[in-house]
């Protein structure tokens, strides 16, 4: 019996895809270029059934791709030849929300934005909210330590789960507690893009609705200006619950996209919201303000009210759609640097746009550095998605050499592999390997993602690429 | 001694001790370190220092024997403070309260200390130097080593420098309310629920207690509110009540809504932490005997000391570091 068979002899018949048409969904995630079909797919409905999906796939010598939303922007749900996907779409109940305690206990199917609506008649909610939430799963938002606009002040996945139940790869059942003494397993599981186990039940923080919000948005003359405004901000004792920034290109598509008012003219667009209590807020709202003022905004806008605040959103909330008008096709980086590096980086990325010919929007969480520069390009052009990836890899490698980092949030999956090889030196990359095989003995977890093998950093000289050149062009890159 | 020929210095001790098969005891003040006949000592307490504070990124970077104190009062200058309110025992050293991955009374509403950790630099079991996470708020590539190490105890590596998130100074108001028990624990998750900015719950000796920070609403809602210094909470932490001769210190680590526990000398951090006076170990899965040398909890399920075992194997494969 091949594992197709097991599978469906074990789970409900409609729970196993293996038609090439019925697989098609599953052949990428949200980065698409990458496309692969699996053996099959298998969607079960219970925390059982997945075990199964476990059991079989390990006597089977098969790899097992965990699948939640497939939002994910860095190929980490892309399938292999011979792997299964195990969708946990169906595992998509809300178990328990505790009012009192404030925790809400989600099966791993269930979307970001579902908890926070199932909180909302307690006045709480779940607060790390990105820009996919609504299509996102919570398993796939801990695999990848999801982070938004208001994690700044909110902080990621990892500071908003207090407890997950995982399967590893025999189906055995491990629970980890921020209780728990010792290591912190819990942390480690946090953004480990489905290679340590199959997380099938999770323990959120929910947190009091802020009573009210405001929006500051500014604008200036010039990027180091913006950046040297949001800089005076957080040294002022401010930590703003929103704080992002749009270049001039973004603004322009942002604001032809959706009509909200930006000043057109400005270089650097800055978007300031802070929350709290209604005392706090028309305190802190003011401040921001002053403080941008003093630091060179020439515009100023302070909403008034929630509709006047929904609507400045609206732009910066679909900047990356609105420039997507512009090109068939964009790729969307995601680095992070010290924010005193940041003029500098934009500049750098404007003479890579040079030397690449392709145009970048620029728009970011200027709060945590975290940047996202969009890359236009044409994917019917031959040779132009390649060169999106230079270019892309190489604005990963400015991050790193400015002191900052080649992912801040979308995960390393298959997309970033060459770019850890510039981060992380051989023995981290060792102790990575380790931590791998501890958990999952057998490699049959999402194999090849997220750390890169020795060999293949040794190959690319880690990352000293010459002339855009990579060696070994034949061999397979994942 | 300049910062690189310390490190390589204590990665030659690590080395040596590889060859000589000698058990080293990691340690910062020694505030609480287990004595172990066979163990020398490593310490890093000579190891201090700032080694980069930029206010407006919000991030310090700091060597490991830094004492807490040296550490906030450097903090303080720009009006910034360490955010998870170490426990401050007269010279602990920030890698100590790494180690023990010790936290404060903010932890339900600002984070504990794992939650304002970025990066870790460390020496492994065979002495390789090595970097995990950063210097910025956010950074997913690879696993998170650094948050990871957190409450591992000198077992795994000994860990050189620290990267942590700050957060700026805040005013704060501590009140308070005389009740009993179980009425102060319904009452500090309720207020848990409402957008008040609150940043400490307790329950000592008859009174509940909340800390407010920044701007709030009056706080006259009840007749028998009070404002009260903000000392409650040194008190609390680091928690040093006297005992009895027959009692034990115990630290219970709960659901914030759990009702009373038996013994109970003070309820901290919204709820969820108790400490018990008692002779006996209190009955429940979380708990920690808290004495002049720490015992671990070792109650982990099988499939969960697996992992550990296999991580001490990754990370110090010579068993050359004291076990968890
Ligand atoms: C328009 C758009 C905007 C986005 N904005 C943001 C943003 O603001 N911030 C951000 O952080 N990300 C963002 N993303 C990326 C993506 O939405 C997140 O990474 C999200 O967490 C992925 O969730 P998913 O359920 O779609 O996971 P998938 O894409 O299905 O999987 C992602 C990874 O998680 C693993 N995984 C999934 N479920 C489990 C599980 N239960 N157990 C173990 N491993 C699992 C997979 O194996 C894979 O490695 C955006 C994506 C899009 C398309
Ligand atoms: C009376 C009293 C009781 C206490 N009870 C407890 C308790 O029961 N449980 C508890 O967890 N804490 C307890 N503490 C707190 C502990 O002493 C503090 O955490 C202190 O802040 C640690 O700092 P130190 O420099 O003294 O560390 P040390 O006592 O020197 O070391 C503490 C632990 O951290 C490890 N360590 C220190 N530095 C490093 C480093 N750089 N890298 C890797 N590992 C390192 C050591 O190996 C050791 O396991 C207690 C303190 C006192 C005074």
């Amino acid at each position: 019996m091949d594992v197709i068979q097991a599978l469906e002899q074990a789970l409900n018949k409609n729970c196993i895809l293996s038609s090439e048409e019925a697989c098609r969904p599953y052949e990428c995630d949200g980065l698409s270029a990458y496309r692969q079909k699996p053996l099959a797919v298998a969607l079960p409905e219970n925390a059982e059934q997945v075990k199964q999906v476990l059991k079989i796939c390990k006597a089977h010598n098969t790899p097992v791709i965990t699948r939640g939303s497939g939002t994910g922007l860095a190929g980490g749900t892309l399938p292999l030849k011979n792997s299964v996907v195990l969708g946990l779409s169906k595992l998509n109940k809300i178990l328990e929300i505790d009012p009192l305690q404030r925790t809400a206990i989600v099966q791993p199917g269930v979307r970001n934005i579902q908890v926070s609506d199932a909180a909302a008649k307690y006045g709480l909610y779940y607060a790390p909210d990105p820009s996919s939430q609504v299509a996102c799963s919570i398993g796939g938002n801990v695999a990848e330590n999801s982070g938004g606009v208001h994690c700044l002040k909110y902080g990621l996945t990892v500071h908003n789960v207090t407890s997950l139940t995982v399967l590893d790869m025999d189906g055995e059942i491990i629970r980890f507690d921020e209780k728990d003494d010792g290591l912190d397993l819990l942390a480690l599981l946090n953004g480990s893009e489905g290679l340590l186990g199959v997380i099938i039940e999770i323990k959120l923080k929910l947190i009091p609705k802020p009573e009210a919000a405001q929006l500051v948005m500014a604008a200036f003359k010039s990027v180091k200006a913006c950046a040297d405004a949001v800089t005076s901000v957080l040294k002022q004792g401010i930590v703003p619950a929103g704080l992002e920034m749009m270049d001039k290109f973004s603004i322009q598509a942002a604001e032809d996209f959706a009509q909200v008012g930006y000043p057109l003219e400005a270089a650097a667009l800055l978007l300031c919201e802070v929350d709290g209590s209604h005392d706090q807020v028309k305190v802190d709202a003011q401040r921001v303000a002053d403080i941008l003022t003093q630091n060179g905004a020439y515009e100023i806008r302070v909403s008034q009210n929630e509709k006047e605040r929904n609507e400045l959103w609206q732009g910066r909330k679909n900047a990356f759609p609105a420039v997507g008008r512009y090109s068939p096709d964009y790729y969307c980086m995601d680095g992070t640097i010290p924010r005193s590096k940041l003029a500098y980086v934009l500049e750098e990325i404007d003479k890579l746009s040079e030397k690449y010919g392709l145009k970048v929007a620029n728009v970011f969480h200027a709060g945590d550095g975290n940047l996202h520069p969009l890359i236009l390009y044409d994917a019917n052009k031959p040779g132009e998605l390649k060169l999106t990836e230079q270019f892309g890899q190489e604005i990963l490698k400015l991050c790193v050499d400015v002191g900052g980092t080649i992912t801040g949030e979308h995960g390393v999956g298959v997309e970033k592999l060459d770019s850890m090889c510039h981060q992380y030196p051989e023995a981290e990359l060792e102790i990575f390997h380790g931590i791998k095989n501890v958990f999952d003995d057998s490699g049959l977890l999402n194999p090849g993602k997220a750390v890169p093998t020795l060999h293949r950093c040794a190959e690319l000289g880690h990352m000293h690429v010459h002339n855009n050149q990579l060696p070994h062009p034949e061999l397979e890159r994942f | 001694m300049s910062l690189q020929s310390s490190i390589s210095h204590y990665s030659d001790q690590i080395k040596q001790a590889v060859i000589d098969k000698q058990l080293l005891q990691i340690a910062g003040n020694q505030s609480k370190v287990p004595i172990y006949e066979d163990a020398q000592i490593l310490s890093i307490a000579d190891h201090t220092g700032i080694v980069s504070y930029d206010p407006a990124e919000l991030v310090v970077t700091v060597k490991a024997g830094t004492r807490l104190a040296d550490l906030s009062a450097a903090l303080a200058e720009n009006n910034q403070m360490l955010g998870f309110e170490p426990p401050e025992y007269g010279d602990s050293t920030i890698g100590g309260t790494y180690a023990c991955a010790l936290t404060g009374p903010s932890r339900p509403f600002r984070g504990g200390l794992r939650d304002f950790v970025l990066g870790t630099q460390l020496i492994d079991g065979q002495g390789r130097e090595m970097r995990f996470g950063g210097k910025m708020l956010k950074n997913v590539a690879g696993y998170d080593v650094s948050r990871m190490l957190c409450g591992s105890k000198g077992s795994l590596a000994l860990v050189t420098e620290l990267s942590f998130k700050v957060l700026p100074l805040q005013e704060e108001k501590t009140y308070c309310i005389p009740m009993p028990e179980g009425e102060a624990i319904l009452l500090m998750n309720k207020m848990q629920g409402t957008s008040l900015p609150l940043t400490g719950c307790a329950y000592f000796e008859g009174r509940f207690y909340y800390r407010v920070a920044g701007e709030h609403p009056a706080q006259d809602n009840r007749v028998e509110v009070s404002i009260c210094t903000n000392d409650i909470w040194k008190t609390l932490n680091p928690f040093q009540p006297q005992l009895a001769p027959d009692e034990k210190l115990w630290r219970l680590d709960v659901e914030s809504t759990n009702p009373s526990i038996e013994n109970t000398i003070a309820v901290g951090m919204g709820g969820t932490r108790r400490w018990v006076a008692s002779k006996n170990k209190p009955n429940h899965p979380y708990v920690t005997l808290w004495q002049s040398r720490f015992a671990p909890r070792n109650n982990d399920k099988p499939c969960v000391q697996r992992i550990k075992k296999g991580l001490k194997e990754v990370f110090d494969p010579h068993h050359i570091f004291k076990d968890l």
